[in-house]
């Protein structure tokens, strides 16, 4: 009997816990006016997509939202998993948000999925393309009660870049990832601006981590240079790809600031902080009814950063051109244990 | 209530999946890999399908079909080439990553412009009256119609082999029968739902991605073994319903680590309560051992 007891209690427990989870948040909007809540929703646990959230909250913040003071945030992480996502998007949505932030494509997708019956509107970042995503029109524009900002790379500015450091480097070689759509289109871009600049893109296409080993010490023998997409697989090992390429001397260029710090050469890139800002500041307008997440077009970042590390130069025997560093948006002098 | 709504959508989804998982671990006594690369097929399929314009409604059956193809690829792996168990189920997954992404064409396709199940569903009247709870009703009937099916089936004569298989082979062999065709049409069975499931999965979802289908077997393993040990004393019930009742099951204990747990904690507390409603089932079942002793 008591285990029966026992075998009750416990179900008992966790439907209570459900219901009383989403009571007691619902007294809190309820009671206090202009308190907002809003829910985070990020794909999987990665340094940059850290950085994206970090900034979202920042931009929040410089608009007079802030943590604590006047914004409750629930932040969920689904670990990469895609059905896991779907039920923290519905989750979030019946927890009644007043706005989802989603962070990163499969994410943005699910939340946006689980609001559309609702009123609640989706805001994404770290989203590369978001029109390939159905998240926006061929225009720009949005496809329903959904915005934010896109995390695309300056690929004609990165490859200008590296010809402008390596100017003898033909071979350009890159690791992807063929499940990342992100990826797959960003390598498109490549090979479009490589052939206008009379350069080869080698690329090496891996399913999962375990592969990237093999897949660089094959693509290190046929290239002068390495750089790295955003690509989520390729960038979590990119310190094994680092202690390849270093023991054959082959500069790996990065394609945001993180991966500078931890060793790539030099990058053409986003700082996705910055990248958080903007879209916190969007999300700022729509949640203080300024503007409508239906109305606003996706933003990118404009104008991209150099970003150097002294460090990697010298081991590589390279100096960097004075024209590059003097303009530079940040320098590192020394290389940090990744994060 | 909107909470219990979701977790029912969810749960009996992958209810679906659930069954054919049955199918291959419980009937067959066969660790079938192959789900972690059949259940985005059925989804890659029907991404592939609806963006062309075809009806959402065939691509239930095509997506059906297209399993069980990957089905019998396991078991020809398995039976005619004498791979073992794991490992041919690992190589079709393997393959089938690949495939799916030919099918699909790229690694990521939303649908959220096209038409779904659910979303013609919205636009017939019947249905129309039932607002939030339609994804609901439409995920319960075909998870009851794929139960029925599969309870019919089990009861014929192929049926009634394909049991046999699992637990005493050489009675199927001394019925003049070859149990290796009886294990292809097992696994045909099981990746066609479990493909099914990914065809439904994808729809309410509104999205392919190719990275889906990762950890799909631990999820039904999951479901199938909270399932049939939690009811296994309630003979009133049938398997195939209590495997459905264990994906819901499964999804609660998920939802109640993401409600309230802390992000990193998640995956942590999931297998805690998936722990307990094991230990809670076992101690019943010696309980009831020992009554009757």
């Amino acid at each position: 009997m008591k285990k029966k007891l026992l075998c009750g209690i416990l179900s008992v427990g966790m439907v209570m816990t459900l219901l009383v989870g989403c009571s007691s948040k619902k007294d809190d909007t309820g009671s206090k006016e202009k308190e907002y809540k809003i829910g985070i929703t990020q794909f999987a646990e990665h340094g940059s997509l850290d950085n994206c959230r970090e900034g979202f909250l920042k931009g929040l913040k410089e608009e007079g939202i802030e943590e604590g003071k006047n914004l409750k945030v629930e932040y969920k992480n689904s670990a990469a998993d895609m059905s896991l996502s779907g039920q923290i998007a519905d989750d979030l949505v019946n927890s009644k948000v007043d706005l989802i932030c989603a962070i990163a494509t499969p994410s943005a997708q699910t939340a946006y999925n689980a609001a559309m019956k609702t009123d609640i509107p989706v805001v994404y970042t770290a989203v590369t393309d978001p029109v390939a995503a159905a998240l926006a029109k061929d225009d720009g524009t949005s496809v329903g009660n959904v915005t934010g900002t896109s995390d695309k790379l300056p690929i004609k500015e990165q490859l200008e870049m590296m010809h402008e450091i390596l100017p003898k480097a033909k071979n350009i070689g890159i690791m992807y990832t063929t499940s990342e759509a992100n990826s797959v289109s960003a390598i498109k871009e490549y090979k479009k601006y490589a052939k206008e600049m009379d350069l080869n893109i080698v690329e090496a296409g891996i399913a999962q981590t375990s592969d990237i080993s093999l897949a660089c010490d094959g693509l290190l023998t046929k290239v002068d240079c390495l750089t790295n997409l955003t690509d989520n697989t390729v960038v979590s090992s990119l310190p094994t790809i680092l202690d390849k390429a270093n023991k054959k001397n082959i500069p790996v260029f990065g394609s945001e600031i993180e991966q500078v710090k931890i060793g790539c050469l030099a990058a053409e890139g986003l700082e996705y902080t910055d990248l958080g800002i903007q879209t916190g500041k969007m999300a700022a307008k729509i949640l203080k009814g300024e503007a409508k997440a239906s109305e606003m077009k996706f933003e990118t970042i404009t104008k991209p950063g150099f970003y150097g590390n002294t460090e990697v130069a010298k081991n590589l025997g390279i100096t960097l051109p004075e024209n590059l560093t003097k303009n530079a948006v940040d320098m590192f002098d020394k290389i940090e244990a990744s994060k | 209530m909107s909470f219990a709504i979701s977790i029912l959508e969810q749960g009996l989804i992958y209810g679906i999946l659930a069954l054919g998982v049955y199918i291959t671990y419980k009937i067959l006594d066969f660790p079938d890999l192959t789900v972690d690369g059949s259940f985005p097929l059925g989804a890659a399929i029907t991404a592939m399908l609806i963006t062309k314009g075809v009806s959402p409604y065939l691509t239930i059956p095509i997506s059906f079909a297209i399993g069980v193809v990957a089905g019998i690829c396991t078991g020809v792996i398995h039976v005619k080439l004498k791979v073992r168990d794991l490992l041919s189920g690992i190589i079709m997954m393997t393959a089938l990553w690949t495939i799916n992404l030919y099918i699909a064409g790229t690694a990521n396709v939303p649908l959220f412009a096209q038409k779904t199940i659910f979303s013609l569903a919205s636009e017939n009247t019947l249905f129309a009256k039932m607002g939030t709870y339609i994804t609901v009703v439409i995920s319960l009937v075909v998870v009851v119609i794929c139960k029925i099916l599969l309870d019919l089936y089990l009861k014929t004569k192929s049926g009634f082999l394909l049991r046999a298989v699992g637990d005493n082979d050489v009675l199927v062999t001394s019925l003049a029968k070859d149990q290796g065709n009886i294990k292809i049409l097992g696994l045909a069975l099981s990746n066609g739902l479990v493909a099914l499931a990914g065809c439904i999965f994808c729809q309410e979802e509104r999205v392919f991605e190719i990275s889906m289908g990762t950890g799909t077997i631990v999820i039904g393993l999951a479901s199938v073994i909270i399932g049939t040990s939690l009811f296994k004393k309630a003979s009133f019930m049938k398997a195939t319903t209590a495997v459905i009742i264990g994906s819901i099951i499964y999804k609660l204990c998920v939802a109640v680590a993401i409600r309230n747990f802390s992000p990193q904690a998640m995956k942590l507390i999931t297998a805690v309560l998936f722990l307990i409603v094991l230990i809670i089932s076992g101690r019943k079942k010696t309980k009831a051992n020992g009554m009757k002793a």
